[in-house]
């Protein structure tokens, strides 16, 4: 019986000491991915976000001034004229909507951040390796024009991240992201992402990420990286009370 | 003496905010920032055919004006830049038999500074406190009409503030109406008010005080609290040592000749409310609340008010003066502003879906002290700069209750907002 009770601790040990050397393993490869969309902990990305209907045609285009910043935590403002003054505050599982005029944060769900056909989610998570752990499932060919990709199966480390379950493709030589397949966490595929680099021979940023909705309408909405800069903001940004006064935050 | 001593301190409040200017800074910004918005509505609101007004319309017609369906054009304009903010209004409205007029009023105009973690504004400005949707007992400051049938940006109240911000914790004094009388009541009565917050994880919480000139102190406390990823949780409290209402004042006459229902004072009182928000992956949201309001009319009052009603209405019968019949059936309808909310108990549901570019709504507050009921379909459509708002609110619920006899019964709404 003791002898039983060994070997199961035995292998229960082995697959922990596995599974730590596979997350140890992936971590390097996630923050290299990571490097070509958020070149440091701290930074303010612009975003536009345009949504195509599925003849092509432009469906909607929308602006958000990004905030991200170390620990998960982010600001997301809405600069176009339909959404002027809207703000979504993220840290860590904790999520804040404030409304121009209300001056009055509204503590919202995670499944309430998921708006429209890029969600917040999308547009403010930069960062796979503080979000994700997984293995390199395999070695295949993607991307266009084909090249050699490593194929990681990632799971959420927290239950608020949008996506619980990514497949992500990464290139083999230099870890750009190329590919991600998306799950809610209903483990159904809810985006295919693609990611689209500066340079094809020698990326050194991912400056458009198209997402194509696989759930519902089958829309393809784009999210441009207009800008990128270092940028830590005051404390006191990140905090809920102060946003709600509707300060110029630039 | 008190009117002098008001002054004295809101001229040592403004000397404190020149100071801080000088050692501090203004609200930083490089540039000034516009937006806004233009919308052009139509109301149509459909009168209703019982309830004291309507009696007293029937007995004597023309001795108050109904509702009127119109049409309206409302420009909205926000600034915002070195320290100051600007939100300004103008509305054009054409009712039904009217001739076309046209306001203007300043929803905010404040100058904020920053000095530390400390922030100073003065000005008129929009404080909006507490948690929940349909009713906020401690939204002591800004007092905001709640359950409107458009959004509409509130008109903010002059105050002094200072307020204090770090990563979890935040705290503000407010000393709002400074400029106001002593005998001024509700949303206007001179006030000095606090709020402490604490972020404690998922959970937020609230701590209120609010000293009236005339009113005294009241206490609150509110949390919101997500309790899982398709769930959120809120309640607030708060207990007043008085607050102001009306109250029928007669003279032992049923007929009075000036407007019995006089303001009045509720002694040592609590509100509460709770709720919660349910939403799921696919957009689809449920809120329901509950709430008590102890400010409002209690059952007794509302009996005596629909006996009082009665009483008048059997006077038709009698030689009394149709007139003043009439104008006692119209003043009976003053009872519906003696507090925020009609009955004390209420009960509030909501269902939303946002799909796409649509967010239709469906909701009912229910007052289960007499069965009054208001319900209220939506529909939004909202583009890249436009916003198309239709809906339709209808009052109703059991004879004798007090929604419906309100002086509506219906309100259908069409809007289209321009923003830029």
């Amino acid at each position: 019986m003791n002898i039983q009770l060994l070997a199961v601790v035995a292998a229960l040990s082995t697959s922990l000491f596995s599974s730590a050397a596979q997350a140890q393993d992936i971590r390097p490869l996630l923050k290299a991915a990571d490097a070509y969309r958020l070149a440091s902990a701290n930074m303010q990305v612009e975003t536009q976000i345009s949504v195509f209907n599925t003849d092509g045609t432009l469906d909607k285009e929308r602006r958000y001034s990004v905030f991200a910043q170390a620990n998960h935590q982010s600001l997301v403002l809405m600069q176009s004229a339909a959404e002027k003054g809207q703000k979504v505050l993220m840290l860590g599982d904790d999520f804040w909507l404030l409304l121009p005029g209300s001056q009055r944060p509204l503590r919202i769900t995670p499944m309430q951040k998921l708006l429209g056909d890029a969600s917040i989610g999308d547009i403010a998570t930069l960062s796979w390796a503080d979000d994700y752990s997984g293995s390199v499932r395999a070695e295949e060919a993607c991307g266009e024009p084909k090249q050699a990709c490593l194929r990681l199966g990632l799971t959420a480390n927290r239950k608020s991240v949008t996506y619980q379950r990514m497949d992500l493709w990464i290139g083999k030589a230099r870890h750009e992201p190329i590919k991600a397949d998306l799950y809610v966490q209903s483990d159904k595929l809810a985006k295919v992402a693609t990611f689209v680099m500066d340079k094809a021979t020698a990326p050194t940023t991912v400056t458009e990420m198209l997402l194509r909705d696989q759930l519902t309408n089958k829309k393809e909405t784009q999210v441009r990286y207009l800008a990128r800069k270092d940028r830590t903001v005051p404390e006191a940004w990140l905090n809920p009370m102060f946003l709600a006064r509707n300060p110029t935050l630039e | 003496m008190a009117a002098q001593s008001s002054l004295r301190t809101q001229r040592a409040a403004l000397a404190a905010l020149v100071a801080a200017s000088v050692l501090g800074t203004p609200d930083v910004h490089a540039q000034v920032q516009w937006d806004g918005q233009v919308r052009a509505e139509i109301n149509a609101p459909g009168t209703n055919t019982q309830g004291p007004l309507a009696q007293a319309l029937r007995l004597q017609p023309g001795i108050a004006k109904p509702a009127a369906a119109g049409a309206a054009l409302e420009s909205e304009l926000r600034a915002n830049g070195h320290g100051l903010g600007l939100t300004a209004t103008a509305r054009t409205e054409k009712l039904e038999g009217d001739t076309v007029h046209t306001t203007g009023w300043i929803n905010e105009a404040q100058a904020s500074i920053s000095v530390g973690s400390w922030s100073l504004s003065a000005g008129k400005k929009i404080v909006a406190w507490d948690v929940g949707y349909g009713f906020r007992p401690n939204d002591v400051v800004q007092q905001e009409a709640r359950r409107t049938l458009m959004t509409v940006t509130a008109t903010g109240r002059p105050l002094v503030m200072a307020e204090y911000f770090d990563a979890d914790n935040a705290a503000a004094l407010v000393w709002v109406n400074p400029t106001a009388t002593r005998d001024a009541t509700g949303a206007q009565e001179p006030a000095l008010a606090a709020r402490l917050y604490r972020r404690d994880g998922a959970v937020d919480w609230h701590l209120f005080a609010r000293v009236g000139q005339r009113t005294g102190l009241s206490l609150g406390l509110a949390s919101a609290w997500v309790a899982s990823d398709k769930l959120e949780l809120h309640a607030s409290v708060r207990t007043l040592n008085r607050a102001d209402t009306l109250a029928l004042r007669s003279d032992g006459s049923l007929l009075s000749i000036a407007n019995p229902w006089q303001p009045a004072t509720v002694w040592r009182t609590q509100q509460a409310a709770f709720g919660g928000t349910w939403t799921n992956a696919a957009q689809f949201s449920l809120l329901l609340e509950a709430w008590w309001d102890g400010t409002a009319p209690t059952n007794a009052q509302w009996n005596a008010w629909n006996d009082r009603n009665r009483q008048l209405m059997a006077l038709e019968k009698s030689p009394a003066p149709t007139q003043a019949i009439a104008g006692n059936l119209g003043w009976q309808t003053t009872a519906f502003n003696a507090s925020t909310n009609l009955r004390q108990t209420n009960v509030f549901a909501r269902a939303s879906l946002t799909q796409e570019h649509w967010q239709p709504a469906l909701d009912v507050l229910f007052t289960p002290e007499d069965g009054g009921r208001i319900i209220t379909a939506s529909v939004g459509w909202q583009g890249d700069r436009v916003r198309w708002e239709g809906g339709y609110r209808a009052y109703g619920g059991a004879d004798n209750s007090i929604i419906a006899q309100l002086p509506n019964r219906r309100v259908g709404y069409l809007a289209a907002t321009w923003a830029f």
